[in-house]
């Protein structure tokens, strides 16, 4: 018995060494994201394939990289969204991590100020074909001719349209395709005719604890009626009669009940998936989430579509946008842990078209001209996305700050708490001194 | 015989000096307080003149090269509609939440002066609020306060009225805050309180009694100068606290809507780490600092004249 016991303990300690020594093998290197955290769903799925949603794609392709790799191990750091004010309290604290993901807006803040490594050498080394990127990618990632991230996607604001309600409210053609507003004027008719015919809203908004449907939403409306609103890069002009149409009919469907409201990001979405409202604007991000929602029982059993935002005013079809991308934080990387880092981006560049299944775009011309892509579903209801989706001008710094008080003052507007010419002025002159002091 | 006789001079001569004691200053006794000033200098005197100097440059939090901008900073914030609408808020704030500290401690804190086991129950019942995080008190209060199904909300459907949208209503922000913000502390107020309390002897009650006082005369007259002092530490506490909202609001509501509930400390840390503006972000802080002394010592030395008269 003495003797067994004896054994299984050296077993036991021979297998942890072993254990250990491989895991030793490998060099680890942190990776800081948003997207959610689902580790009770997907914790130990390696086939991407069977994963859905942000949360379920991004972990899967953690788990099959480290499942894969031989010489590199990812540690997920999940950070609430957006995270940018714990990433720079990680960089002043001199322990930020390898790698991080960071919207395209905000590269050029980080890199201006040299807090990110240059990517174009490693990329070349490692096989990563920069031509093969989108415009609208590579732009996003290029900042003063160098590359300093690697793109993920592309993502804009589009139409979840709940197909059953808009049944309901006759607001669907011959074609089973939904009946979209192509003014002002049959927008507001519409929404009173879905809200009469259903008893429920036209639209589900994100209107509480955030300001992101605020600002991409009134960005979209300055950009359908060709506002050039940053024409100066370092001022921008809200003082236009295209602001004040875009912030009056925003205030209008609030004034006239044909949107949720108070509702914050989460119970929006919820909403929607319960059939609370018949058009819920958000992102690219949702598509596949709502798809799986509409092949089950519920609200929105088959019955769910998705459009790009319709062109209610008579300039252009563009449509706010931006893109994740991970960056190479500057810091005193090892040659291993820099390689481990780029091996990683070249993994998610691989795996670029599996990240596309969650609904956005993706950042390889090959992937986006590949059946695979053009046979997900509802992609060519949203292909004009790839064209009309707009970010604010690259030498505009400072795009986040500027995208929350532009979203706070807009808001203002929209539920009525400060008069649209009030509003829209302190909007300017915030945003405006904010780029005035900017660095 | 002979006549002795000493003169005062040489009668002083001969006294010697007690041994022992030595009379002036020991610097090495400096060393049991070493320790602490050291910290005391280092953590908070040098952030202290630090952040006053930081708050007349023009800081980038990433930039090492500053630039001395004299009172630029504070200029900027006296113009700033949204300092000032801060400084409002924070003072709405802690005239909300500092009175009903003090009143609703103290009110506990009667019911529950006594021995039994109902008391001793509910006393940690109604302390046990205050050992939870920020965090968590806001998630519990957002789903109180969701205006869809949220409890308050499912309260008021029940009684047939249209549930209030507390956190989304640039009227009831604050004050939706400051229920949270009582409900979450209200247990340190009334623990002091219940401390004070402890302290007054029985006796003078009892002598109250035998003049046939009555309740309020023996509150009145006895119970409220006992805990005069205790009730100046509330004060000055809660005040200093309050002034330092900052967690609620930025989970709660972020400080919306429409400016409607962000606090001085969330401005700062706005300013700080999202726009990377440190010395704008020092010269509120500095502000702020001027303030919490200004109301604290203030109310120190109205209380301390009072409980002097």
């Amino acid at each position: 018995m003495r003797k067994l016991s004896t054994a299984l303990l050296a077993g036991l300690v021979f297998t942890a060494s072993a254990g250990a020594a491989l895991a030793a093998d490998k060099t680890e290197i942190s990776v800081a994201r948003f997207f959610g955290a689902c580790e009770a769903d997907y914790g130990t799925v390696t086939d991407v394939t069977k994963a859905n949603g942000e949360c379920g794609i991004i972990t899967a392709l953690i788990n099959k990289f480290n499942a894969d790799s031989k010489t590199t191990v990812v540690k997920p750091e999940i950070v609430e969204w957006p995270g940018y004010d714990q990433l720079t309290a990680r960089i002043r604290s001199g322990e930020p991590p390898v790698i991080s993901v960071m919207h395209e807006a905000v590269i050029s803040d980080y890199s201006s100020r040299g807090l990110l490594e240059p990517l174009d050498e490693d990329f070349a080394k490692a096989g990563i074909d920069v031509n093969d990127m989108t415009g609208a990618a590579r732009q996003g990632v290029t900042k003063d001719g160098k590359i300093y991230a690697m793109p993920f996607d592309t993502h804009t604001w589009l139409w979840h349209i709940n197909m059953n309600l808009f049944k309901q409210a006759g607001l669907v053609d011959a074609a089973g395709k939904p009946i979209l507003p192509k003014s002002t004027d049959e927008l507001m008719k519409q929404a009173e005719q879905f809200k009469e015919k259903t008893g429920k809203p036209y639209f589900i908004s994100t209107l509480a604890n955030e300001t992101a449907f605020y600002t991409r939403t009134f960005d979209t409306l300055l950009y359908q009626q060709n506002a050039d609103f940053f024409a100066d890069p370092n001022k921008v002009n809200f003082s236009s009669p295209e602001a004040k149409n875009a912030a009056q009919l925003l205030a209008d469907i609030f004034s006239k009940d044909l949107t949720t409201k108070n509702q914050d990001y989460a119970a929006s979405v919820s909403s929607f998936a319960a059939g609370e409202g018949g058009v819920f604007i958000c992102g690219t991000w949702l598509i596949d989430t709502y798809d799986q929602e509409a092949k089950k029982d519920g609200p929105l059993a088959n019955g769910y579509a998705v459009t790009a935002f319709p062109q209610i005013y008579p300039g252009s079809p563009r449509v706010w946008a931006d893109g994740h991308s991970w960056v190479l934080l500057k810091q005193n990387l090892s040659e291993a842990q820099r390689a481990s880092a780029i091996e990683f981006m070249k993994f998610l560049w691989d795996n670029n078209y599996e990240w596309s299944r969650t609904g956005h775009l993706p950042v390889r011309k090959s992937i986006i001209d590949s059946d695979a892509f053009k046979n997900l579903p509802h992609r060519g209801d949203i292909a004009s996305l790839a064209v009309n989706g707009t970010a604010l001008p690259s030498a505009v710094k400072r795009q986040f700050s500027i995208q929350e008080i532009e979203g706070e003052e807009v808001g203002s507007a929209m539920r009525g708490d400060k008069p649209i010419d009030q509003a829209l002025t302190d909007a300017e002159t915030r945003v405006n001194e904010l780029l005035a002091n900017a660095k | 015989m002979t006549d002795v006789t000493l003169s005062p001079g040489k009668a002083v001569a001969a006294v010697k000096r007690p041994t022992g004691a030595s009379i002036g200053p020991r610097w090495s006794n400096a060393l049991f307080v070493a320790p602490y000033l050291v910290f005391y200098l280092v953590l908070l005197v040098y952030p202290l003149f630090k952040g006053i100097w930081m708050s007349m440059l023009q800081s980038d939090m990433f930039d090492d090269t500053s630039k001395f901008a004299g009172l630029a900073n504070y200029h900027r914030l006296f113009n700033d509609k949204i300092f000032i609408g801060t400084v409002w808020n924070t003072f709405l704030f802690v005239l909300m939440t500092v009175p009903v500290f003090v009143a609703i401690g103290l009110l506990l804190a009667l019911a529950l002066n006594r021995g039994d086991r109902t008391a001793a129950a509910l006393r940690a019942i109604f302390f046990g609020t205050s050992v939870l995080s920020v965090t968590i008190v806001t998630i519990i209060w957002k789903m109180m306060y969701m205006p869809g199904n949220g409890a308050i909300a499912s309260i008021f459907k029940v009684l047939g009225l249209q549930p209030v949208a507390f956190i989304t209503s640039s009227s009831l922000a604050l004050v939706a805050i400051a229920i949270c913000t009582i409900w979450w502390i209200i247990g340190l107020p009334m623990m002091l309180f219940l401390a004070a309390l402890q302290q007054i002897p029985g006796e003078l009650y009892e002598a109250a009694a035998l003049d046939n006082a009555s309740r309020w005369r023996s509150f009145w007259s006895i119970t409220m100068p006992s805990i005069r002092r205790t009730m100046l530490v509330v004060v000055i506490y809660e005040i200093v606290a309050q002034f330092q909202l900052f967690g609620q609001a930025q989970l709660l509501t972020q400080g919306g809507p429409n400016n409607a509930s962000r606090p001085i400390v969330q401005f700062i840390y706005e300013q700080g780490f999202r726009s990377w503006n440190l010395g704008y972000a020092a010269a509120a802080s500095e502000i702020l600092f001027l303030i919490m002394a200004v109301a604290a010592l203030a109310q120190f030395f109205v209380s301390r004249k009072r409980v002097e008269e």
